[in-house]
Order: structure tokens, then C-alpha cells, then sequence
């Protein structure tokens, strides 16, 4: 029933996740466009809360996700010199997860939710959630374990300290709330999770597909393998302390706040050491950007990656998180890392992936081009309408204006967010067209191929 | 260790554990946050009141999305005048918890002092007749139960009287 054909796990995955990311931007485009007129589509259903918890958990755990499942598919496996251990298993895993991810989605949808930002889902669909990961988990480790290429390149450290922090993660902030004896508690681990889907598995698998993809892209070997270490073990050791940062300046005791505020300012270090090593790999390839897409887009989303690591820390400090925290701001901040930093080297990933798996270019170098154009203009409009609108109105409340008032002084970057949005999710378009018309090119192409052979035979 | 995953994956798993211990476990041992305040003792709802049922109401229709429980000891908080700094212990049986990420609309920890029933039954089924130009969208298709229950939850959110007391004092004297 499943194949077993070289790099189909990874082709499937990817094919999904492209599915997965029309429909949470459209979750997400509704999100934004609800904020302009409330009526719309509102009923039991599609009420503004639903579609935002299911946004934001299709985006991370549907799109993202698979389409680090599809590239861990891929690279792992190159790296570590052999084949998958099981193409059909990394099949099998493939349904199951989606018929994972379709029981949350609608779960959601019909008010079934667990609230903890970052793992909504409820009980039920968390555990085959959680099941479905053990077991991507379990092939890629095994993919590991059958290398023949002894060397574990830095790419190879990061995915497998992913795929174990992402199940253990997974269940501290979705352990059930009738065990935990506090709010407050509950809302440590949840926070746990929250930041940590961010730290220990789309930041840490992000930056893995980076490692791998510069040297392929540019032709140039890594910058400095002793930073690449650095990087990842500063990561491993002082992200897994952020997630109190979030009830900063709230009903948590002053030790808890403190020990989370400063792991978070410390995390200078290892985004630092991780940028000045892709930087320092493109010493002298940057021009390779105007012509290459996949790259060009590995190197937007090291940029963003450096903003959204240079807000992650300021925001954690008492006085910044003061003004900002609960306004617009933070929601701009959240799209930095998952959409313009890995999303961005996901959309590398598959560019660079998808052609050595079918066998042929991309369809389309425009439609590549107006992808990046207008994921990145849309986004860079999004961001800064959300950042300038979480300004205005944390000072707003500072100064005491009525909260109507100050939803009232937002409706115009409430619009700009939407009209970025809208070329944002315009974008992601072309990127499916372009896979579908790859896909199927390829495959004529092919039969093509062996009648030819099977001719003159 | 450049050749054996298995020792990433240990270290991986320790560095992991100890984050846990700091954020996760630690707390675990904290009175602040593990004994419940007269105000949190408010929040214990016998099962299958209103105000219980009210509360899975606001839950199912995503309301913590829009609204944090959550008052900060900070000017944007005292001069939006949201009452009561909270406490750990006010949450000890908010579960799930309700504190909440995002201020689309005004925080709700003590919303209880602010409206009458009416009000916020109106306010549930046509929003733009009590608060011209908000965006929160109606909620007109609860059924009459659901709104009932809905409203009992929101009335339930208020401090004891002594903390209410105890607040205003302190407004009144600001050097404080």
C-alpha cells in the first residue's frame, strides 16, 4: 500500500506541507481580516477564536513541521551517506500524521481546545500526535544508525536533538491540566512548550537546513566548524530556560521571572556564533543571491532570524516587555521566526530538494522569483504595520486612553497587516503551482524518456 | 563525540532536563503560586454551576484569544484601571489556565466589578450597542443557557471585598 521509492517520504511530505500552508494562511488571512469587519463567516464554527488557535496550529505543526519532516528526509540520509531506513514507514507516518493534524484542525473548529498557546489541540489528538513524531523519530534515528559516513556533520547534531526535544517537549505542555495542582504552574509548562516548539524545534531544524543547504548552494565549505559546535550547544543549553519570560511582570515570583529573563539575553551568544558562520560561509558568494532563489531565500531568512533574535532578548527585559507585551507588537514578532525566518529556509529546502528528486528544474524561475518577492514584501508590510501598531498602543494604555479608544486608533494597521498578509499568502501560490507543474513535468518527461529508450531498443 | 550520536543525544537530554528542573519542576515547590488567595478560593466552582459551565463557555468560544486575566503591577495596567495587581494564587484552580498572550480586547481578571448582567448579556449579542466600533464579533448564536452561563462566569470575575478595599486605599495613596 505504501511505496517504498527512493525519496518519496520526502517528496510526500513536502507535497503536504504545501497543502498544510494554503490552508492555515487562509485560517490566518481570515484571523486579519475578522479584526477589519467581526461579522465575517462568524458563527460556532468559524468565530475569530477557532480560526486563530487553528492558524496558528496548522502553520506550525502542519506546514512547518512537514516540511522539516520532508528535508530531515532528505538530508539526513545524505549526510549520514545511506538510504532511508524505511521509505515506506516514512509513508505510513505521513498519512497517519495528517489524519492527525485533520482530527486537531476540526477538534478546534468545533471549540475543542486545550488553550495552551503553541499545543491547542486537545488530549486526544495530542497523544496520536505525539505517536506519529516517535515515529518520524524512530526512522530517522535509525537512518542514523545505519551511516556509513562516520563524521556527524553540524546539520546531522541539530536534527537529532530536535527530534528528541520535540516529543519530550510536546508532552510537558500538554501534560492534562487535572493533574497540575495551579493556573500559574500550568501556565509555566505551557509556556515551556510555547517557546520551546519555537527554541528547541523550528528554530534548531531551521538552522540544521541552513548548514546543510549554504555549502550546496554556494559551493563553499562551512566557515568554522568549532562555531557551528558553540552555536549548538549554547542553543541546547540556554533556550530550554525562556519559556517564564512569558508571564513576565505577572503572577509569578521574582526567581522564576529571573530565570527566564536572563537565559533569554544570554541567547545573543548562540544566535551570534550561528550567523557569524552562515555570514562567514558567504564571504564572496553574496552575488550568487541575484540569481540563485533558493539561496537568496536562505539569506532573507538569516536575516530575519538575526531580527527576530535581536527583538526575542529585548522584548524578555521588564522595562521593553512593559510597553509591548499583549499589544500587536508581539504578534508581528511571532511571524518573524516561523514565517520570515523558516518558512523562508524551508522554501530553500524545497526548491534545492525537490528538483534532485524528480530529476528536473523547477517548473518556473518567475513564479520561484514572484514567490520570493511577494512573500517578502508582504511580510516586511505585515510585520511593521503589527510593530508600529503595538507601539502606538502600549503607550496608548500607558497614558490611560479608553481601550475602545485605542482599538479604534488601530484600524489602519489592522488594514496594512491585512493587505501584507494578502500578498503573503498571494505568494505561497506560486510556490504550489511551481511544485505541481515540477511534479507532473517530470513525469512526462520521464515516460517520455523510456519510450525513447524502449524505440531504439 | 563527533561520531556518536547517542552521545549528542545524551547530553541533548540532560541540558533538556535541567531547563525543565528550573521552569518546570522548581516552581512546583512554590507556596506563592500553589496556595490559593481568598480571591483565588472565589474561583473554585462547584462542578456543573453556572459559572462553571460559563467558564468551559468562554473556553469552547476561543475568548482567551482576545482576552488576558492577567493584571500587572505597571502604569499600562494601573491607568487602564484593571483593578487588583494579580497574584499566583488567585489562578490556583484556573484550569486550564486563562491568563492569556494577546490584549485584542481589555483584560477580564475582574470584569465582574465593571458591568451589570444586562450589560454584558447585550454586550455578548450585539457588541456594537453597548461599544460602538468595537471588533469583537457577536456571540448571538449562543443559545439563552449558554449566555446565562456565560454572564454568571463573567460576574464571578471580582477580587474579595478586603482586596477591593485594600486596592482603592492604595490608589488613594500614591506615595505608597
Amino acid at each position: 500500500m505504501f511505496t517504498d521509492e527512493k525519496w518519496s517520504s520526502s517528496k510526500n511530505w513536502f507535497i503536504a506541507a504545501v497543502f498544510w500552508i494554503i490552508v492555515g494562511m487562509t485560517m490566518g488571512l481570515l484571523t486579519a481580516t475578522k479584526q477589519i469587519w467581526p461579522e465575517l463567516l462568524n458563527n460556532r464554527w468559524f468565530t475569530y477564536g477557532h480560526v486563530r488557535s487553528a492558524h496558528v496550529m496548522l502553520v506550525i505543526y502542519a506546514w512547518l513541521s512537514m516540511a522539516y519532516v520532508g528535508s530531515m528526509f532528505y538530508m539526513i540520509p545524505k549526510l549520514a551517506k545511506t538510504k532511508v531506513y524505511s521509505e515506506k514507514l516514512g509513508n505510513f507516518s505521513l498519512v497517519f500524521y495528517n489524519i492527525v493534524i485533520l482530527e486537531g484542525f476540526f477538534a478546534l473548529l468545533l471549540g475543542q481546545t486545550e488553550v495552551i498557546e503553541y499545543g491547542e489541540f486537545p488530549l486526544w489528538v495530542d497523544v496520536q500526535l505525539l505517536i506519529a513524531i516517535g515515529l518520524v523519530g524512530y526512522n530517522l534515528f535509525k537512518t542514523v544508525g545505519q551511516r556509513t559516513e562516520k563524521m556527524l556533520y553540524v546539520s546531522l547534531w541539530y536534527f537529532l536533538g530536535s527530534l528528541l526535544w520535540l516529543p519530550l517537549t510536546w508532552i510537558v505542555g500538554n501534560f492534562p491540566a487535572r493533574w497540575i495542582p495551579s493556573g500559574v504552574q500550568q501556565g509555566l509548562m505551557g509556556w515551556f512548550l510555547g517557546h520551546n516548539a519555537i527554541g528547541l524545534w523550528m528554530t534548531t531544524v531551521g538552522v540544521g537546513q541552513i548548514y546543510y543547504l549554504l555549502p550546496k548552494l554556494t559551493g563553499r565549505p562551512l566557515y568554522s566548524h568549532q562555531l557551528s559546535m558553540i552555536g549548538f550547544w549554547a542553543i541546547a543549553t540556554f533556550y530550554v530556560w525562556n519559556g517564564p519570560h512569558h508571564l513576565m511582570n505577572g503572577p509569578i515570583p521574582g526567581w522564576i521571572s529571573k530565570a527566564g529573563v536572563i537565559p533569554s539575553i544570554v541567547l545573543l551568544i548562540p544566535v551570534w556564533a550561528v550567523l557569524a558562520n552562515f555570514w562567514g560561509t558567504m564571504k564572496g558568494s553574496w552575488a550568487q543571491t541575484r540569481t540563485s532563489v533558493p539561496l537568496r531565500f536562505t539569506m532573507a531568512g538569516t536575516i530575519f532570524y538575526l531580527f527576530a533574535c535581536l527583538q526575542g532578548p529585548l522584548q524578555a527585559l521588564p522595562s521593553v516587555s512593559s510597553v509591548i507585551k499583549f499589544t500587536h507588537w508581539t504578534v508581528g514578532h511571532a511571524h518573524m521566526g516561523p514565517f520570515g525566518a523558516f518558512s523562508f529556509t524551508s522554501f530553500a529546502a524545497i526548491y534545492y530538494i525537490l528538483p534532485k528528486i524528480v530529476g528536473r528544474e523547477m517548473f518556473s524561475k518567475r513564479a520561484m522569483e514572484a514567490h520570493f518577492w511577494f512573500s517578502t514584501v508582504g511580510f516586511l508590510v505585515f510585520a511593521f504595520s503589527l510593530w508600529i501598531a503595538g507601539i502606538v498602543q502600549g503607550f496608548a494604555w500607558i497614558e490611560g486612553v479608553p481601550f475602545l479608544q485605542t482599538v479604534l486608533m488601530m484600524e489602519p494597521y489592522v488594514q496594512g497587516r491585512a493587505i501584507g498578509g494578502t500578498m503573503m499568502y498571494v505568494a505561497q501560490f506560486f510556490l504550489a503551482w511551481n511544485m505541481y507543474k515540477t511534479i507532473k513535468m517530470a513525469k512526462i518527461e520521464k515516460k517520455q524518456q523510456a519510450q525513447q529508450q524502449a524505440a531504439t531498443a | 563525540m563527533e561520531r556518536k550520536p547517542s552521545a549528542v543525544l545524551i547530553v541533548a537530554l540532560i541540558l533538556w532536563t535541567f531547563g525543565v528542573a528550573g521552569t518546570v519542576i522548581l516552581p512546583l515547590f512554590d507556596q506563592e503560586i500553589n496556595s490559593a488567595t481568598a480571591s483565588g478560593e472565589l474561583r473554585n466552582y462547584p462542578e456543573d454551576s453556572a459559572e462553571a459551565r460559563g467558564r468551559e463557555i468562554y473556553i469552547q468560544n476561543g475568548c482567551q484569544t482576545c482576552h488576558t486575566q492577567f493584571v500587572r503591577a505597571l502604569p499600562a495596567d494601573t491607568n487602564q484601571n484593571l483593578g487588583p495587581v494579580s497574584q499566583g494564587g488567585d489562578y490556583k484552580y484556573d484550569l486550564p489556565h486563562l491568563l492569556g498572550s494577546n490584549r485584542t480586547g481589555p483584560d477580564l481578571m475582574w470584569v465582574g466589578l465593571k458591568y451589570n448582567e444586562d450589560w454584558q448579556r447585550q454586550h455578548l449579542i450585539d457588541p456594537q450597542s453597548t461599544s460602538p466600533g468595537t471588533i469583537m464579533p457577536s456571540f448571538d448564536y449562543l443559545s439563552d443557557q449558554e449566555l446565562d452561563d456565560l454572564v454568571a462566569y463573567l460576574m464571578s470575575l471580582k477580587p474579595t471585598e478586603e482586596r477591593l478595599e485594600e486596592y482603592k486605599k492604595e490608589l488613594n495613596n500614591p506615595n505608597n
